[in-house]
């Protein structure tokens, strides 16, 4: 959003300013899309706001914020690989597991005495790998990136259980633990990882030629192809995408949680869809923003926090994320 | 401000870490905190299975007897180590004067313990122990730990199946999630009781009833000779009890945690018997230890819970028993020291 007027005194400026934007607000506002991308973020606001209101003290504490962003940044980096297969009018059910195989690789590499970067490569590799798999199978032999992703979700969870043999490697790295406790400042370092793949994402997505590619396939695949877009090499890159997020997101988990888990953490594949869709990023394909699922990963995590923080027993906040997640879709999804 | 805090406890009520403080010494009682100031937070594992549930429920129901308040959280499923570990993080930095954990795997909640040690806040441990180098790793120190002795029951189980069955048979294990701590401690406790015996699996149905039946189900086509059944929790032993019923066989069931759905099974004969460990204790003593440590009390650093093998001959006295007490009572080390 660049506002071209120019102004030499200071006032006059912000006049003119607050007018145009006030102007192309209402021009906006009219526009469904734009709701679909800011609803999520009023969403955000309104939850800080209400439980900043019911509990002050706890819940508005650079402390607890803290926490928020910590718990947010292993989802947003997910929820981002995710977008990107959303985007193609995709999805990747197999995010848990690839990250569950990323992890076990990790372990199993670092406990066999690899550094700790050799380990997280390979890991992120094992992702990857996942990742160009899934893109290959949808791409050439023409299957629903549904049942390809689902059939790999079993696949890669599998293969876990086989190279751990079912039994969890404990992590012991002072560094891995400080990426998880410490910070710049009051931003978590596992934050600035995230933001940082959030930034590149959305440069890749929105300015570069084959982030028009991915878009223009999702929505309208047949256009796209007569265009020249090759259809195949989008759809291996945005699970080669996914994946390979999904397999880095592999050695932070492992840095929170101190072990390589053998057994898939299904609610990270839940928060994902949960996020790319609050996030407006159309389930069709073709549409979407990286901004959206991030702040809807913030909103969801700090809908958990606050709800724990004001210690809502934990069957209602099955029932309280549950209606913010339908509530924000249904208007979302404005016609 | 640990040593003020025993001038400040005085005739007003804080929240603060008078646990670590040697109240002990102090001569009035006016010393102790009331137990309406006591605030206690939880974060226990997930809330889809009837033996947490039960924890939650001696928790909440001794809470509520002594007059403090707790805040229960649960992880928002059984694997969700990392959702666990969030519930934590927001609840160690909201000042509660104890903190009662039951981690999902042994290390997933040892960074979030970590900060609540460096706040110099007691942790209580139940049920499943949290791994000791890890905790250590984060700077966190459990004050008290409160559980079953797993392999113990699981070999209290393996005896009890010998007896019955006798010595020589073949005897098929259904374990709990793979890689799982508790799990191998009960298979591996179960073996060691159930002498002479030979053994097919253990097959990891996850803990999980509709797991089981399918693994009981292949393991009885694949091995007509199986003599007995031994699940790692009472729900997966539900599922066995289900196959066997469908294969027209008569073949003993064992499970582990007595949960009230299996008790009425084992009371029906569906299920042959259940180490039953006793989560409401768990909970309740997780309280009580609480309570004796925001009042300034020492508690001992090792308590193990009762467990004890329901079958046909004492079902009806366990039936008996409010929320599933053990038949025949049990030692609480921690009632008797709180102060009222």
């Amino acid at each position: 959003m660049k506002l071209s007027t120019k102004s030499s005194t200071s006032s006059a400026q912000a006049e003119e300013v607050d007018t145009s934007m006030y102007g192309k607000l209402r021009v906006a506002m009219k526009d469904p899309f734009f709701w679909s991308n800011w609803i999520v973020v009023v969403a955000f606001i309104l939850v800080v706001v209400v439980f900043g209101a019911i509990k002050p003290h706890s819940f508005l504490t650079m402390y607890n914020l803290n926490n928020v962003l910590v718990a947010s940044s292993i989802p947003v980096i997910i929820a981002v690989g995710q977008t990107f297969a959303v985007a193609t009018a995709g999805i990747d059910l197999s995010v848990s597991s690839t990250m569950t195989l990323g992890a076990v690789i990790f372990g199993l590499t670092f406990t066999n005495g690899w550094p700790l970067w050799g380990s997280a490569v390979a890991g992120t590799i094992a992702g990857f790998l996942c990742g160009v798999l899934n893109g290959f199978i949808i791409a050439k032999r023409k299957i629903s990136d549904f049942i390809v992703t689902l059939g790999m979700l079993s696949v890669a969870a599998g293969f876990a259980l086989v190279f751990s043999d079912g039994r969890p490697r404990q992590i012991v790295s002072t560094q891995l633990s400080t990426l998880a406790i410490g910070g710049f400042g009051q931003l978590p370092y596992l934050m600035i990882i995230a933001l940082c793949i959030a930034i590149a994402a959305h440069f890749f997505l929105f300015n570069t030629r084959f982030g028009t590619h991915i878009l223009a396939t999702g929505g309208d695949p047949d256009a796209a192809r007569s265009m020249g877009v090759n259809i195949d090499l989008v759809k291996i890159v945005v699970y080669a995408i996914s994946g390979t997020l999904a397999g880095f997101a592999a050695m932070l988990t492992i840095s929170r949680i101190g072990a390589a888990e053998p057994a898939a953490n299904t609610s990270i594949l839940l928060n994902s869809v949960a996020a790319v869709v609050l996030g407006g990023v159309s389930l069709f394909g073709g549409r979407g923003t990286i901004f959206g699922p991030f702040v809807a990963t913030l909103l969801l995590q700090a809908l958990t926090n606050g709800l724990t923080v004001i210690g809502v027993a934990a069957y209602y906040q099955y029932v309280s994320i549950g209606l913010v997640v339908i509530l924000s879709a249904a208007l979302v999804r404005t016609k | 401000m640990k040593k003020n805090n025993r001038f400040l406890t005085v005739g007003i009520s804080v929240v603060a870490a008078s646990a670590l403080v040697l109240t002990g010494t102090s001569s009035s009682n006016a010393a102790v905190k009331k137990l309406t100031t006591i605030r206690i937070a939880a974060v226990v594992k997930g809330l889809d299975n009837p033996y947490f549930i039960s924890v939650k429920a001696g928790i909440v129901d001794t809470a509520k007897a002594l007059g403090v308040t707790a805040n229960v959280q649960a992880a928002p499923g059984l694997n969700d180590d990392i959702g666990q570990a969030n519930k934590l993080d927001a609840l160690a930095g909201q000042n509660y004067d104890c903190y009662i954990v039951i981690p999902i795997s042994s290390n997933n909640l040892s960074q979030g313990l970590g900060k609540v040690t460096k706040q110099g806040k007691p942790i209580i441990n139940i049920d499943s122990p949290v791994d000791p180098a890890s905790l250590k790793a984060a700077g966190g120190k459990i004050t008290s730990f409160a559980g079953t002795d797993n392999t113990a029951a699981g070999k209290a189980g393996g005896q009890s199946m010998v007896k019955l069955i006798g010595s020589g048979k073949k005897i098929a294990l259904i374990a709990g999630l793979a890689g799982n701590v508790t799990s191998n401690a009960r298979i591996d406790g179960f073996k060691a009781g159930a002498t002479g015996s030979t053994f097919v699996g253990p097959v990891n149905a996850d803990w999980d009833t509709t797991k089981a039946l399918d693994a009981a189900n292949q393991m009885l086509v694949a091995n007509s000779d199986i003599a007995g059944f031994f699940a790692a929790n009472d729900q997966m032993a539900q599922g066995i009890a289900k196959a066997v019923a469908a294969s027209g066989k008569k073949i003993p069931v064992y499970g582990v945690d007595g949960i009230m759905d299996n008790l009425n099974l084992i009371k029906a004969g569906s299920v042959t018997a259940s180490v039953s460990q006793y989560p409401y204790v768990m909970g309740k003593m997780g309280v009580e230890a609480c309570v004796v440590l925001a009042q300034g009390g020492k508690v001992p650093a090792w308590t193990v819970t009762p467990h004890k093998v329901i079958d046909a001959s004492n079902i009806d006295a366990a039936l008996k028993t409010k929320n599933n007490l053990p038949p025949g009572g049990y030692t609480d080390p921690y009632a008797a020291l709180i102060k009222k």
